[in-house]
């Protein structure tokens, strides 16, 4: 591979007081499953600098609070995918990052580099959506708290100043009836999802009561199903039910066509995905 | 381009310290400069797996890291498998299940295999197939691979 520069950050302050120098195209790197492609297929024009942060053990961790789950950026799918607590309360995320890769790929991708890449058919990001993650941007200026779905501007772009890092992602710590995450991909393992759809939902007195989805690698960004949601309260699982949100979702879902798929494809996909997540939650309820 | 760092890291067993360009990757730095050749280079993209080795304790693409995420760090390849002559269980009997052509796929294979039974010493068939599926083989068709690790994991 191509040699470049690379810095090893020793701390966040190591990370402001370089910023505050100035750096010329700095790139964050950390578990470099994403950027090291990039660099290999020369996406990146050089000069530029890679700051390693994987060596920040404050973003490594998993912390369960009253209100929140935080999640350090650091984090790997493969930490995610097998964390007992987390399975409990976010299904649809634990299965998303349960299907990303390979074993070797979830041992070192980390959540933050899911996000920070930005791709519409980064798995992990549709169940951010349904469970109304927001990120906790640092730089050398300040801080914010950003809504996932005010984070992401297009593929591969985001509201992220280049060295303003993720420090971590927060979940609001509230159970739902259901979670799950679904995917079709060409084939189980080491495929880019073609389309994914992540549904988590509140049951009260035998009817749905809030029920949020989200699509994946449909348009620029991942897409929240409004209307479908909308249809959904108030309403019993029922074969019925489940059949007109099908036909919604396909109307609601504006996908694009690309190398993986065409939109037709893609529309029925979003119908064929959405009536297998509330079959199975009809199974198991 | 960088400034050399000074890495210090434990391969097989052995502490090393050297000098090298932080951008270097794990692969190159075991193929080029340490001389452990088993490890092998098929995509360098992290879709083939042939690359496989153990990084504490855990399965990853030696093509995907590069040196300045090793300061410390613990790998094992397959040639810190074996005993001295003595080669590993799961080595054993990938020989004995037949599960070897080519060779080209079999230490990260193995390496795979190993990372599985360490946290999972008695796989079901799907598990193994899961534990596996970061790893190509245009050979075998997968089923003695299988078989292999079946054995190995009853063995134990
Ligand atoms: C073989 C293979 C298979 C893959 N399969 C899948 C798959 O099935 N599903 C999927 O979603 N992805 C997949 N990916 C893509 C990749 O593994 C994931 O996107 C992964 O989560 C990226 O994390 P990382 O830590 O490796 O990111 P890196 O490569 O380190 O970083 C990715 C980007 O995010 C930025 N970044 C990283 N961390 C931060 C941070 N804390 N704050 C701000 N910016 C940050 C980096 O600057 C970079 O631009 C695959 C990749 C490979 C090579
Ligand atoms: S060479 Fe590393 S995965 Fe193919
Ligand atoms: S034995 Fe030839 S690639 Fe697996």
């Amino acid at each position: 591979m191509r040699r470049f520069s690379v810095i090893r950050i020793r701390s966040l302050e190591h990370l402001f007081d370089l910023a505050e120098k100035g750096m010329t195209n700095p790139y964050f790197l950390a578990g470099g499953t994403d950027l090291l492609i990039k660099i290999k297929d020369d996406l990146l024009i050089p000069p530029f600098t890679v700051l390693d942060i994987s060596g920040l053990q404050e973003l490594r961790s998993i912390h369960f609070e009253q209100d929140y789950v935080r999640i350090g950026s650091l984090v790997t799918h493969g930490e995610i995918e097998k964390h007992p607590e987390l399975r409990l309360l976010f299904p649809s995320l634990t299965d998303a990052c349960h299907g990303v890769g390979s074993p070797q790929i979830r041992n070192r991708a980390t959540i933050g580099g899911n996000i920070g890449n930005a791709s519409p058919a980064a798995d992990s990001i549709p169940p951010l959506y349904v469970y109304g993650a927001e990120l906790h941007l640092v730089n050398s200026k300040g801080e914010r708290w950003v809504k996932i779905e005010d984070f992401f501007t297009g593929p591969g772009k985001t509201i992220r100043n280049p060295v303003e890092i993720i420090k971590e992602i927060r979940i609001p710590a509230e159970k739902r009836d259901y979670g799950t995450y679904l995917r079709l991909g060409q084939r189980k393992a080491l495929a880019i999802s073609k389309i994914s759809l992540a549904l988590a939902g509140k049951k009260k007195n035998g009817s749905m009561e809030d029920v949020k989805i989200a699509l994946g690698a449909v348009g620029p960004t991942v897409i929240m199903a409004v209307e479908t949601s909308l249809y959904l309260r108030g309403k019993e699982l029922s074969s019925e039910v489940i059949k007109e949100a099908g036909n919604i979702i396909e109307k609601e879902a504006e996908p694009i066509t690309d190398l993986r798929s065409s939109k037709e494809y893609r529309k029925k996909m979003c119908s064929t995905l959405l009536v297998k997540a509330l079959t199975n939650w009809k199974q198991v309820a | 381009m960088s400034d050399l760092i000074n890495l210090n890291f434990t391969v097989n067993g052995e502490k090393k310290h050297i000098k090298l360009d932080p951008s270097m990757t794990l692969l190159e730095i075991l193929r080029n400069i340490l001389k452990l050749t088993g490890t092998k280079e098929g995509c360098g993209k992290g879709e083939c797996g042939s690359c496989t080795v153990l990084l504490n304790g855990k399965a990853v693409n030696a093509c995907l890291v590069i040196a300045s995420q090793l300061e410390e760090a613990e790998i094992i390849t397959i040639e810190g498998l074996g005993k001295g002559e003595e080669i590993h269980p799961i080595q054993k009997a990938f020989i004995e299940e037949g599960a070897v052509q080519c060779g080209f796929c079999i230490p990260g294979m193995i390496m795979s295999a190993k990372a599985l039974l360490d946290e999972n010493p008695h796989p079901s068939e799907e598990e193994i197939k899961w534990g596996i599926s970061g790893n190509l083989c245009r050979c075998t068709g997968y089923s003695k691979i299988v078989s292999a690790i079946e054995k190995a994991a009853k063995e134990r």
